[in-house]
């Protein structure tokens, strides 16, 4: 078997477990739930193939497990799917997420078993795919057939809410990438008739003001996606109303499409633009990182509070990718992965809690550390996770932006360095500040009297994260090695523009890559 | 003893065992029982110790010991050049190595003063305890050993963590979970700093390894200008201020001092083993550490050292102010030991290094000392903490008595007490300090630290008299009973060290022959880098010490006549002749009552009002909302005209056919 069957085999495996899913009957829960376990479990394993089968070396190629088809071969489009390093990890995450998922809802689940298992298959190949896509026109349509699973299940197995955050959700959503669309047919008819990302990447000339309105059209999307400020407030509802899944899968995975399309398109194929408009994507970045954090500190509802985390966390990423430092965007690819496995933990663990109380107000609990130490260890061992202590995943990532970003050449950039470190004071002020409120305590509810610690089944979901958390806190080399070729690769290639830009304006001083120590050479 | 190279291979190991007792007594300890866990976590701390008794000896031989483990995390550019280089490497000279044994060794004995004073908590309590404090441990010896400033940033956050998770160990108490957190967070404001610093000093030097800066900077002029990076234009020195100071906010923060210092009174939550390790001997010492450590770079940057200096000397008449008026125990000791630690500030700020470093490990043993004596008492007294329920204790409580009174005469600098010593090595220090930038400094700072010793004598003996002298104010006063005897040993061990500690601070006086200055000349090839900066003087004389040993004992008589003698009666005029002085002092300058105001108040207000008004009303209410409203709307104006009644509709089609007709007709008719 070649390896490039393995990357066709980890995405659409998925898809066939949802097909055959299709033939059992609803009536059986147990078997729904078991198969949809045992596909996300086979889906890890292969792409455990892939995980050890990946090349990180420099040098080696930059996609690999590559697959190529013809798929509608008259319009330019192809069925191209292929991995470089940072797509690699996405895909890890999403897999190794997705049984962890799968299982959390074992019990949470009563109604519409075998669709709710279904949505989920399905949605965990699209997922797949739109990392692992190499051509355009198939990017978008994983992309879009994301939304599809997720809106039904935040529509269907939501909260009170559901309609009014399930439609907010989509129509952000869709009415953003609708003008991705329109700027991937452009791309694709100035690139010769061909959506092949390889070739666009290579040949796409566009003049700067065509440039800057695809860098925008493409970038919406994508921040809508991320989200950055102020187009977030679609997922402080979202995320309230979806169940502890759509939630987990919505923070982990899903965010992560909007950063890595940033990272995999919008920078590579319009640097010009990028260079144009970075300053205001790192200012509301920094915007994003304080608002998040401020916005933490009134809320009343855990999910809600966690949301609004996400926005701050995320806001990290988009810095450390604008610093354009290997540091800061090897931190920001390195943040997507422990954003996905503590605010993914985080949610885990909220829904534990309302899985036994039925309510996410923050005022409904308090000292039920008492009751339930367990959770209670493992809720601060992921605050702390979250909010980037040392020996934890995040403080590696925070700080490879934070430092990348203040090293960085841009103008201004340690200023936005220093005030997005601000988001690391308010990250442990409003993480502990929800600690302290439902955990510690005089335990005066008396309904939290009889609450029951970690069952086995959430041993095994919750065991797998914290684990990730101390390894890739300790030991992040593997977690970092794969992204350095892409992120060298687009270095060179910001490098490459530069050098062109100067040449036609010899005072533009270059703003990508990493300042020089002021005393080097001096000896 | 073995040879170097063994004793360098081994030091991962003074971290990684105290590392290894957490990890079994957190996650099996509460099925061990109490006995087990207390073995498992003074086993590793014993071992540490002496692990770091050997590094110790190696560093005494004039070695130092490093050891080079694998690299945590590296990110090379384009280039292959990584700024980002971050291993884990340990290293013992002679002020890290005094550390070590410092930590480890007070925290040995704290720790069997432990395993007896926490015998009342549940299995699950104890081990969780225990835990805990191996844990702090193994982070303040990453923060002490560790080779860059990110091995120590990682200790700094490390033992904040611990801090937080001791002093909100009760924490089903809900004003003790507070004390923590807020312990944590005002810790998180300095790290802020420490980090923009560490950032500053990545740009100028490309590295944060102290090694390599002290070379790159060795011989080099604070008036270079740098080339290249964030301070282009600027001066070294310039640069080195701003990376100091950045370092020095984070030192604030951790050693509490102005106006960071508010969290460490209430972090007295916490249990008082963790009290006297942590919140005393040896986390809150971290900032004093810090400006000792990278004395190379604040001696390049004297108008960071006045600001070290200064507010060292403000935070130590400030603390000492408040003290005058605390009534619990543990209180009046935590005040005492922000105004130590501004002691100690001063020391390093005004370049009398090991001034500063000494009066860091007398206080480690007295204060310590005073803790667990405190400790003691509480236990004593049925966890009552207020002295003025006490009284009469001398003869209920010899053991802790006599301890508790030897540790105060040394941190009141009574000779031949070793905290005279180490303070008043400061203070004659800073007198004959220069500062090339603010010349005043150096004096300015001998005056408030005086006068804070002076307020040291008062308080600390008003606090001994109180618990200890006179009659038993209460009935649990009167049954108060001495506590076992694995408490009373460390409490004499330290009380011990408190006095032997005195012969690493004689003056260099000819009558004490080679043992004059003997830590001063220990320390020497430690700041030899930075004294050459500074130049070194040798202003040896012996008024300085008089005034200060005349004002100890005016001042601890006083407050004994005040308290325990003859004149007990002026206290209760003076409260009612002042009594807005003093109950502003009671409470503690209202400084809490102002943070929260400001910031806290604000912040919060501010993120309530952005709620309000950016996120639900500009950009849901009217934005996104408003366009599905719009578009509502409109689809309900266009809904008239097709409610599917067919004479509507008739009359839709007969107005649509006027309009058509008279459009074209009108423009084709004329």
């Amino acid at each position: 078997m070649s390896q490039a069957n393995l990357l066709t085999i980890v995405v659409f495996l998925p898809l066939a477990g949802a097909v055959a899913a299709a033939f059992f009957p609803p009536a059986e829960p147990k078997q729904h739930k078991a198969l949809a376990l045992i596909v996300t479990v086979a889906t890890f394993l292969a792409s455990l193939g892939l995980w050890f089968g990946f090349d990180a070396a420099p040098g080696a190629r930059e996609f690999q497990f590559e697959v190529q088809a013809p798929w509608i071969p008259s319009l330019g489009i192809g069925f191209h799917l292929g991995l470089d390093g940072v797509a690699l990890l996405l895909v890890m995450l999403t897999t190794a997420l997705t049984p962890i998922v799968v299982l959390s809802s074992w019990n949470a689940v009563h109604e519409r078993v075998k669709e709710f298992m279904i949505a989920m298959l399905v949605l965990e190949t699209a997922m797949l795919g739109s990392f692992a896509a190499l051509d355009l026109i198939l990017f978008y349509v994983f992309w879009e057939a994301v939304l599809v699973p997720m809106y039904l299940l935040i529509g269907i197995w939501g909260s009170e809410n559901r309609l009014y955050a399930t439609v907010k959700f989509f129509v952000f959503t869709f009415v953003a990438s609708v003008l991705m669309l329109v700027a991937i047919i452009y791309v694709g008819a100035k690139a010769g008739g061909t959506f092949d990302y390889v070739q666009v990447r290579q040949v796409l000339q566009v003049s700067g003001p065509a440039q800057r309105w695809l860098f925008l059209a493409f970038a919406v999307a994508f921040a809508v996606k991320v989200p950055m400020f102020p187009l977030h407030t679609w997922l402080p509802d979202a995320h309230t109303e979806a169940p502890t899944a759509g939630s987990v899968i919505l923070a982990g995975v899903l965010l992560k499409m909007g950063t890595f399309g940033f990272f995999r398109y919008a920078l590579p194929l319009f640097p010009e633009a990028t260079l144009h408009y970075r300053t205001a994507i790192a200012a509301l970045a920094v915007i994003g990182i304080v608002y998040g954090a401020l916005m933490c500190l009134v809320q009343k509802d855990m999910k809600r509070l966690v949301a609004y985390s996400s926005v701050s966390h995320m806001g990290f990423v988009m810095l450390g990718l604008m610093a354009l430092t290997a540091e800061g965007l090897t931190g920001g690819v390195y943040q997507m992965l422990n954003h996905g496995v503590s605010t993914g933990a985080l949610f885990l663990l909220v829904g534990m809690l309302y899985e036994r109380r039925h309510t996410r107000a923050i005022a409904e609990y308090g000292g039920v550390a008492k009751r339930v130490p367990w959770i209670a260890a493992v809720f601060v061992v992921v605050t702390l996770s979250s909010i980037g202590l040392p020996g934890t995943n995040g403080f590696v990532g925070e700080f490879l932006i934070l430092s990348g970003t203040w090293l960085a050449k841009l103008a201004h950039s340690p200023w936005f360095s220093a005030v997005g470190a601000t988001g690391v004071i308010l990250g442990a002020v409003y993480m502990l500040l929800l600690v302290e409120r439902v955990f510690f305590g005089p335990l005066q509810n008396k309904k939290n009297a009889g609450l029951l610690d970690l069952s086995l089944r959430e041993w095994v979901v919750i065991a797998p994260l914290l684990v990730l958390i101390g390894v890739m806190g300790l030991m992040p080399q593997p977690f970092l090695d794969p992204a350095r070729q892409p992120v060298d690769r687009l270095l060179s290639r910001f490098a490459q523009v530069e050098r062109r830009l100067q040449e036609s304006d010899p005072a533009r001083p270059p703003t990508t890559g990493t300042q020089p120590p002021a005393l080097a050479g001096r000896e | 003893m073995g040879d170097l190279a063994a004793a360098q291979s081994y030091l991962w190991l003074i971290v990684v065992l105290p590392l290894l007792g957490a990890a079994v007594n957190g996650l099996i300890g509460r099925r061990l029982g109490k006995a087990n866990v207390a073995v498992i976590a003074i086993g590793v701390m014993v071992a540490a110790f002496v692990l770091s008794v050997i590094a110790f000896s190696w560093a005494l031989a004039g070695e130092t010991l490093h050891f080079k483990g694998g690299t945590w995390f590296r990110v090379p550019g384009p280039d292959g050049r990584a700024l980002i280089d971050v291993s884990w490497g340990f290293f013992v000279d002679r002020l890290s190595g005094t550390l070590a044994l410092i930590v480890t060794g007070v925290g040995s004995l704290i720790h069997v003063y432990a395993a007896s004073y926490m015998s009342h908590e549940d299995d699950f309590g104890y081990a969780r305890f225990f835990t805990y404090l191996n844990l702090f441990v193994a982070a303040m010896m990453t923060l002490v050993l560790g080779d860059s400033l990110v091995l120590t940033f990682v200790g700094w956050e490390g033992v904040g963590l611990c801090s937080y998770l001791l002093i909100g160990f009760w924490y089903s108490d809900q004003q003790k979970a507070y004390c923590g957190r807020k312990a944590f967070v005002t810790n998180r404001i300095g790290d802020f700093g420490f980090l923009i610093g560490l950032f500053a000093l990545l740009a100028v030097f490309g590295t944060v390894e102290y090694g390599a800066m002290s070379h790159a900077v060795h011989g080099a002029s604070a008036e270079t200008v740098l080339g290249a990076g964030v301070f282009s234009g600027k001066t070294l020195g310039w640069a080195l201020t701003f990376a100091t100071l950045g370092l020095f906010v984070g030192c604030a923060g951790k050693s509490a001092q102005l106006p960071l210092y508010v969290w460490l009174p209430d972090a007295m939550a916490g249990p008082t083993p963790v009290s006297a390790l942590i919140h005393a001997a040896t986390m809150v010492t971290a900032g004093v550490y810090l400006v000792a450590r990278t004395s190379f770079l604040f001696a390049l940057a004297p108008a960071s050292m006045a600001v070290v200096t200064m507010i060292g000397a403000l935070t130590a008449v400030v603390a000492a102010a408040i003290a005058f008026a605390q009534n619990d125990i543990k209180k009046v000791l935590a005040y005492s030991t922000v105004s130590q630690l501004g002691f100690m500030f001063i020391g390093v700020g005004a370049g009398v290094y090991f001034a500063g470093v000494m009066h860091l490990v007398t206080h480690a043993f007295f204060k310590a000392c005073l803790f667990l004596g405190a400790g003691s008492v509480m236990h004593g007294m049925h966890e009552d903490t207020d002295i003025r329920n006490m009284g009469g204790l001398w003869s209920k409580m010899p053991h802790t008595a006599k301890t508790f009174g030897i540790a105060t005469l040394a941190i009141t600098g009574i000779v031949p007490l070793s905290g005279f010593f180490s303070k008043d090595a400061i203070l004659a220090g800073a007198l004959f300090s220069e500062n090339h930038a603010y010349p005043w400094v150096g004096k300015a700072a001998y005056v408030l630290g005086t006068l804070a010793a002076a307020g040291t004598a008062f308080y600390m003996v008003r606090c001994f008299a109180l618990t200890f002298a006179g009659k038993a104010r209460t009935e649990a006063a009167k049954h108060a009973h001495e506590s076992s005897s694995l408490m009373t040993i460390p409490l004499w061990v330290l009380a011990a060290l408190s006095v032997v500690a005195l012969v690493l601070g004689l003056p260099e006086f000819e009558v004490f022959g080679p043992l004059g200055e003997v830590f001063g000349k220990f320390m020497h090839p430690v700041f030899a880098q930075a004294g050459e900066i500074l130049g070194e003087h040798e202003h040896v004389v012996l008024w300085p010490f008089l005034v200060a040993w005349g004002i100890a004992v005016a001042m601890g008589w006083l407050a004994w006549q005040m308290y325990a003698g003859a004149w007990r009666g002026v206290p209760e005029r003076l409260t009612r002749a002042l009594p807005g002085l003093y109950r502003f002092t009671l409470d503690k300058f209202r400084v809490d009552e102002l943070y929260d105001v400001f910031p806290i108040g604000f912040v919060r207000g501010l993120a309530w009002w952005l709620w309000r008004l950016v996120d639900a009303f500009a950009i849901d209410g009217v934005l996104v909302n408003g366009v599905a409203r719009f578009c509502g709307s409109l689809a309900r104006a266009f809904r008239v005209f097709q409610n599917g009644d067919a004479q509507r509709y008739a009359a839709v089609i007969a107005i649509a056919a006027a309009v058509i007709l008279w459009t074209v007709v009108g423009v084709g008719g004329h």
